[in-house]
This record gives C-alpha cells, structure tokens and sequence, in this order.
C-alpha cells in the first residue's frame, strides 16, 4: 500500500485528480446540484452516497449571474484507474500543516485517516475527488451533509463561508444561531419552524458579507436526539420509523417541517447564542462580540478543513457586522418560538 | 541587543482581532481559542506590538504582570524578542481605566486539533508515494 508524507503531498493530490478524470466516462452516475451561485457536478457510482446526494441539499433557482461549474468525482478502485487511496506515511499528521501544505501548491484537501478517505480539490481547475477504499468507505457523518469540504473551499475562494449555524427568519429577515453542539441550536431551529417561522438550514449555511450579513440553504439536513425529537413532537408528527444516524440522532429534511417554501436568502440582523436555561421563560439579552465570536468561530473552523486565517477572520467581520445576544431557552418549543418571532418582529 | 521585557507574537500562526475593545486569539497550528479580559486586552495590545513590561509597570501590578505574561509565554502566544521596546500606545491609559475586569486570558480548546501519530513504526514496507527508485 503506497503511502504519503507531507513532502508527496501535493503531486499526490495532483495525481489523485489526473487519474479521476482520466476515468471520467467510467463513473455510472453523474448528478447536477444547483446551488447558490454554484453548479455542483458530481461522477460517481450508486449506492448509499449517490443517494444521500438526492436528498441532502436545497437547491437554488438560478438566482445569481456569476454561476460557476466545479466537479466533483466520487469514486474508488474498480471505476476506470483510479488508484487504491495511500496511508498516510509521516509520524506526525496536523491538520493546520497539511492544508497549508496543499495551499502553496492551489490545492485543498482533507485526510481521514481511519478509511484512507480523502477528499482532494484543485481551486484553478475547478475540480475535486473523493477517492475511498469502496463505495461505502466514507465517514458516517459524510452522508448528512455530502461534499461539504468541497462546498467550503470553492465558497471560501469566493469570499463566503459555509457557517456552522443555525438560522430562524420571518419575511425575509433573519437571525444566526450559534454554538457548540448540546447547546440547545438545532432544538431551538426545529422549534420555530413547527411554529411558523422560516429557516435556510441548520448546521451549515452559506454566509455571505457582502452588502450585509445574508444566509442562503445548502443542506436539508436536521438532526435531533430522541429526547429532543420526543419533546418537539416530532416523534407524531414524522413516525420514529427510520434509523438513527451515527450519533445516535433522528435525521430529517427541512422541507418536512417547514411552514412554506424554504426561502433563497435571509437578510441576517443579529447573532444569538442559545443556551439551556434554568426552566424559567425564554429571553434575549445583549453579549458582548468577543462571547459570541468565540460561540460561533471555533466549531466553524474546527470543522471545515483548511482556511483556518481566512475563516478566523471571515467571522470576525460577521460578529462585528451584527449585535449579539445571548438567548437562554425555556422549556416549551412554542414558547421560545414565540420569544424568537417577537425578536424578529422588533427587528432585534 | 537583547531586550528582555520585550515580547513579540511568538509565530505567523498566533492571529488576533479585537471586539469593542476585547481581544480573541486562535492558534492556527492547532485551533486554541483565548479570550482576554478587557485589561488583558489592553495589555496584550500593547505587548504584541513590542511595548516593553518595563513600560507598563506602574499602570499594573507589577507581580500581577508578570505572571500574564509568563502564561501568555506558555500558551505559545508571545515570545521574548530582541526589538528594541515600541512606545506605549497613546489610548493605553484610557483603555486600562475603562476595565473592569483584572488582567486574565481563558483558553478554550474543546475543538482544538488532535495531533494524529501514525504507527509508522509498524510499516513493514517504507514505501513513500510515489515510489523513490534506488539509484543501484
């Protein structure tokens, strides 16, 4: 089995790519995605992943002038030539070095060592690979949210960000919702779409700055653990029929629970950082900018490969752009959908 | 010449930004958050931009300094520099006597990287990618 160090790294990319588009006309399945400024061509095989790519994203109307084309072949050993994916060969592997290492060369890339999962994209060529041992050998989180390392790096060239957050909004405007997992976002996103209001997504939403704070849907994607899907009332409303994922949550889609169609963009006018409050009523109080980057930046980047100095700054001109509140949830869904629409209603 | 109470930002990869006043830093090379105080703040301005701890004596407790500074120096934020000392920052005083928060800098690293080793030692082959030939 071949093995990478830091010093092959780049012509191994290189490779990688030469060899999937070489073997272009061998991936049996091509699917087009439409997304926000972007037309998403992906090559790749049946199976669970193709699949998840049929239902995983909210695609855009063609809303923008500036659409850009970017490939992505999905594939392992036995489609066309591609190569059975390399170990990992150095003693030492850190993420921070390993993507600068493929920035010199205009390359992005992400390693998951575990499978010999890689995911590899050349920024000028406008095209990337997921190279895995077999059709099923990806991360179990991959199929929530597929491509998304992809998503990030094209998005990122262009100045934008996909944001690990949460959105609520009402016509047309909305609010960010940050923080780390077991915080009470994504609880608190499903709890205002049962109750009327709109969201562009939960977890990974495209954040662009540019003529103000605006957030667009990529991922259809929700999650809730049992007690939480329980509580909201989804177990009626859904049935408890299908599997749990990975971390042991029910998945569902956006567009399941929405009020009305999800829209194209919210205007983004605050970020708030939930919290589990003390059982008392929900409230909204003012935090300071230097809380809330730290709520909303570290599992941002942690999560996204590469990037790390344009994400850190990327949101810190988002946290200065938007007052930030603090929004301590009660324990009745309707009650902090109630909270956060009269915040919407009061523009903050 | 080496000043000794003089400091620099100890890497390319130690960034920073300031909101309303507070200071967050990351550390690139392994995604360490630290969040300062609003005196903290004040000070690591002035330290990052190579005001020396000399300077800042008499503004702050010169023990309290101190001991900042060592944990800023071990969190691998600030190393000691050769520059010759910067002068204080005329809006120094002003941002000290706004604070209401002693001199302190809490470090959030729940999503800071993993250093991944690979058992490399456990190959049996040392085949690199790609295969170097042997010149024979």
């Amino acid at each position: 089995m071949p093995r990478v160090t830091m010093a092959t790294l780049p012509d191994y990319a290189r490779y990688v790519i030469a060899a999937a588009e070489a073997s272009a006309a061998h991936f049996p399945v091509t699917r087009t995605i439409r997304l926000p400024g972007l037309e998403l061509t992906a090559h790749l095989g049946p199976g669970i992943f193709a699949d998840s790519l049929g239902r995983a994203f909210i695609e855009a109307e063609s809303d923008r002038p500036d659409v850009r084309r970017l490939r992505i072949f999905v594939g392992h050993p036995g489609i066309g030539n591609l190569p059975e994916p390399a170990h990992w060969g150095d003693a030492h592997f850190t993420e921070h070095g390993f993507a600068q290492k493929l920035a010199e060369a205009g390359l992005r890339g992400l390693h998951f060592h575990d499978l010999d999962f890689w995911q590899l994209q050349d920024l000028g060529q406008r095209v990337g690979v997921q190279l895995m041992r077999s059709a099923d050998a990806f991360p179990p989180w991959e199929p929530g949210s597929p491509l998304r390392a992809f998503l990030h790096w094209e998005y990122a060239a262009r100045g934008m960000r996909l944001t690990h957050a949460g959105t609520l909004g009402f016509d047309g405007k909305g609010v960010l919702l940050a923080g780390a997992g077991g915080a009470g976002k994504s609880g608190t996103v499903v709890a205002g779409l049962l109750n009327g209001l709109d969201s562009v997504g939960d977890d990974y939403v495209l954040v662009d700055l540019e003529g103000g704070v605006s957030a667009r849907p990529l991922f259809s994607t929700l999650k809730q653990d049992p007690r939480g899907f329980a509580r909201l009332g989804l177990k009626t409303r859904l049935g408890a029929d299908g599997l749990l994922n990975w971390q042991g949550k029910h998945t569902f889609h956006i567009e399941e629970i929405a009020p009305r169609p999800i829209p194209a963009t919210l205007d983004i006018f605050a970020l708030i950082v939930p919290h589990i409050g003390s059982g008392g009523t929900s409230s909204i109080m003012p935090m300071s900018r230097r809380d809330a980057m730290i709520a909303l930046a570290p599992s941002g980047i942690a999560q996204m490969p590469g990037e790390r100095e344009s994400g850190f700054r990327f949101f810190s001109d988002l946290t200065r752009l938007l007052p930030c509140y603090r929004l301590s949830l009660g324990p009745d869904p309707e009650e902090i959908a109630g909270t956060i629409a009269d915040f919407l209603a009061r523009g903050g | 010449m080496h000043h000794s109470n003089v400091y620099a930002v100890a890497s390319k990869d130690i960034v920073f930004e300031s909101f309303d006043g507070e200071a967050v830093v990351l550390d690139l090379s392994n995604g360490k958050y630290f969040g300062f105080s609003d005196s903290g703040s004040a000070v690591w301005q002035a330290l990052s931009s190579g005001v020396g701890t000399q300077d800042l004596i008499g503004s702050i407790d010169a023990a309290a300094l101190e001991a900042f500074v060592a944990q800023l120096v071990e969190f691998g934020l600030l190393a000691p520099s050769d520059a010759a000392p910067q002068p204080l920052p005329s809006d120094f005083p002003a941002a000290l006597a706004a604070a209401r928060e002693p001199l302190n800098v809490s470090i959030h690293d729940d999503l800071a990287d993993l250093i991944i080793v690979d058992p490399i030692h456990e190959v049996e082959e040392p085949l690199g990618w790609p295969a170097v030939k042997q010149a024979s």
